[in-house]
């Protein structure tokens, strides 16, 4: 564990005496993908809230890459190399996919820095690359709002990798995709592994269960569990937790 | 591929404009409706502040006359000292005559000192001071105002509303400091733009092409703007300002930015106005004219420079012509009125959108069709 590339050490958020996230730690490693489960109400978006600074903590630290970003502006956040992929699409929907690529790969922030015309060689080079994995060359000049689902889904995707974010969270990818189309997002999953640190969090089992390495289980804001599907298919705490809903199917 | 997509159908559009405009007194050789319509090419210009802030930033700003106002009271305060009557009152140096009313007895005729605040005006004896003032003071209050809006991300109709009052208070404050400003009625009786010993009577054709010329650099500026990478991000925040963040954007420093800039537009059509129409007054901080602006923008649709800026001018004309019309005289606020709601019921992109889908409707027709942002043509190898 040379370099890790997310610590979580003891993270917690207070709403009001509500403790949805309360002493979260891992370490997440450098080009490592892990899968965050657990029930309803566990915490897991709540958590990836705190970590990109949507929300602000009350308690605990984020460090990235050796550089802590504890309640960052959400900008800064990004900047240090962060992306995020939401549970709804988040995408840009009066731009073209096209001009939604262009944002993402952007790489200078200000506002002067950007008063120019065109694509540099560098942004036009990965655009492609990106287009090709993400299969929009056909939308390309489509209203961005006028997407299917999954290709929104794939859209917000591809920003994240035009925006060469070294650690992406994505926040249930595959929701209200097809089998199809969720086999479709698990092969760019895959594509990613290796150069980019991910998390994901998800319920689909079949889908876990295709790109899962490690995985860690959330219960009412604590970890619950952590290690290899396996493990934690067969671990007594985490049946306990889904009892409820019948075990992990 | 829509053909409307294309720059090229942009281009296009631009240059018959600013030829229409620039070839106008050749063909309109009366002096006062040349003068008429070079007020309404500023209000254009004031379509196009609105466009900029409203149809690529979504921030509806309800005061654009507050910078509109400052722009032209700035330059109105130089075109003051020039006129005649102000050399008229008994010094060697130019008093305005309102001060002289409102001076109390014995006060020393000179600008330092004839009613309280008035050494204010000192600076604007020189005329380029009151033009170059009169887009530099709109620049800094909206700077200032956009970064306190923004930073603490104020939006959507909160905006709307600071804007709002925030023009009304100036209204109010401006009517009050009546020694200074001659209150309610305005800087009236003013002198000519004089630019190298050339004086600018509003009714010479020279006049009419200072501002025609104004317009179109700044439409074309403007377009040039938002084609940039920073107007693309600044439309991205517009559409979704947390998916900005998180792909790295500071959101409010391209509001700031982009608002800065339409009211540096407003205070330069402010400056123009002035020079066309000789006077300044708190009118243009009626809460109607700044709402009039927002109704020229949308007719013409927020979503286009041109567009916004043709619907100002258009409306103008109409507004006058039904005004003068014997038969309309009574209604033709109605008539307006009309206008709007059946533009926002039936063209929400305004006449932009039937000029747009006219573009379209013809590249179908003939088959054309524009080359994208993206360059690329969709799409011959992935028909699978």
């Amino acid at each position: 564990m040379a370099n890790p590339a997310l610590i979580i050490d003891g993270l917690s958020v207070d709403f009001g005496g509500f403790k949805a996230v309360d002493g979260f730690s891992t370490v997440i490693d450098d080009g490592e993908l892990r899968v965050v489960l657990g029930p309803n109400g566990a915490g897991k978006t709540t958590m990836m809230d705190l970590i990109t600074g949507n929300t602000r903590s009350t308690g605990g630290t984020v460090t990235m890459y050796g550089k802590d970003i504890t309640n960052h502006a959400e900008h800064e956040i990004a900047r240090a190399g962060l992306g995020r992929k939401f549970q709804i699409p988040s995408v840009f929907r009066d731009l073209t996919v096209f001009e939604n690529f262009e944002v993402a790969v952007t790489k200078q922030q200000g506002v002067f820095g950007n008063l120019r015309f065109g694509l540099r060689a560098s942004e036009k080079e990965k655009l492609d690359q990106i287009i090709e994995l993400t299969q929009t060359s056909d939308v390309i000049d489509k209203r961005a709002g006028d997407l299917s689902h999954g290709q929104m889904q794939w859209l917000e995707l591809g920003m994240l990798i035009a925006q060469d974010s070294r650690v992406i969270l994505l926040d249930e990818p595959t929701a209200g995709m097809t089998q199809g189309e969720t086999y479709r997002t698990s092969q760019i999953i895959k594509a990613l592994k290796g150069q980019h640190t991910i998390i994901v969090v998800e319920h689909d089992m079949a889908f876990v269960r295709e790109i899962a390495e490690k995985i860690t289980v959330m219960h009412l804001g604590k970890m619950l569990a952590e290690g290899r599907m396996d493990v934690i298919e067969n671990d007594p705490k985490v049946q306990d937790a889904y009892l409820g809903s019948g075990g992990i199917h | 591929m829509r053909l409307s997509d294309s720059p090229y159908v942009d281009v296009f559009a631009y240059g018959m404009f600013i030829a229409a405009i620039l070839l106008l007194p050749l063909v309109m050789d009366d002096p006062f409706w040349l003068n008429r319509i070079a007020k309404y090419l500023v209000f254009g210009m004031l379509g196009v502040a609105i466009a900029l802030s409203w149809g690529y930033a979504g921030i509806l700003n309800l005061g654009q006359g507050l910078f509109f106002g400052i722009g032209a009271y700035m330059v109105a305060m130089s075109l003051k000292l020039q006129s005649y009557t102000s050399l008229q009152q008994g010094s060697d140096k130019p008093v305005p005559d309102f001060m002289l009313w409102n001076a109390e007895p014995g006060a020393p005729t000179d600008l330092c000192c004839i009613v309280p605040g008035s050494w204010i005006w000192q600076p604007f004896q020189a005329q380029w001071f009151g033009m170059v003032m009169s887009v530099v003071v709109p620049v800094v209050i909206s700077y200032i105002l956009a970064t306190a809006i923004f930073r603490l991300r104020v939006s959507g109709v909160y905006v709307a509303i600071i804007t709002l009052a925030l023009v009304l208070l100036a209204r109010l404050l401006l009517i009050d400091a009546q020694p200074l400003t001659n209150g309610f009625n305005g800087l009236t009786d003013l002198g000519w733009l004089t630019v190298a010993g050339i004086e600018f009577d509003p009714y010479l054709t020279a006049t009419y092409y200072i501002i025609a010329v104004s317009l179109s650099v700044v439409l074309v500026l403007a377009r040039l703007l938002i084609s940039t990478r920073a107007g693309l991000i600044l439309q991205s925040t517009r559409d979704d300002p947390k998916r900005s963040r998180f792909l790295g954007f500071d959101v409010a420093t391209y509001q700031v930015f982009f608002f800065t800039v339409s009211a540096a537009i407003a205070g330069f059509a402010g400056m123009l106005y002035v020079i066309a129409a000789e006077f300044a007054s708190p009118s243009f901080m009626d809460l109607t004219f700044s709402i009039s602006m927002v109704v020229w923008a949308a007719v013409g649709g927020r979503s286009s420079l041109l567009g916004a800026c043709i619907g100002a001018i258009l409306i103008n004309t109409i507004e006058a012509s039904a005004s003068e019309t014997e038969l309309l005289q009574e209604s033709w606020r109605a008539v307006i009125g009309l206008i709007f709601v059946l533009v926002v019921l039936y063209l929400p992109r305004g006449l932009a959108g039937i000029g747009q889908e006219t573009v379209d409707w013809i590249g179908r027709k003939a088959g054309i069709s524009g080359r994208s942002r993206s360059g690329r043509v969709t799409n011959p190898s992935a028909a699978e």
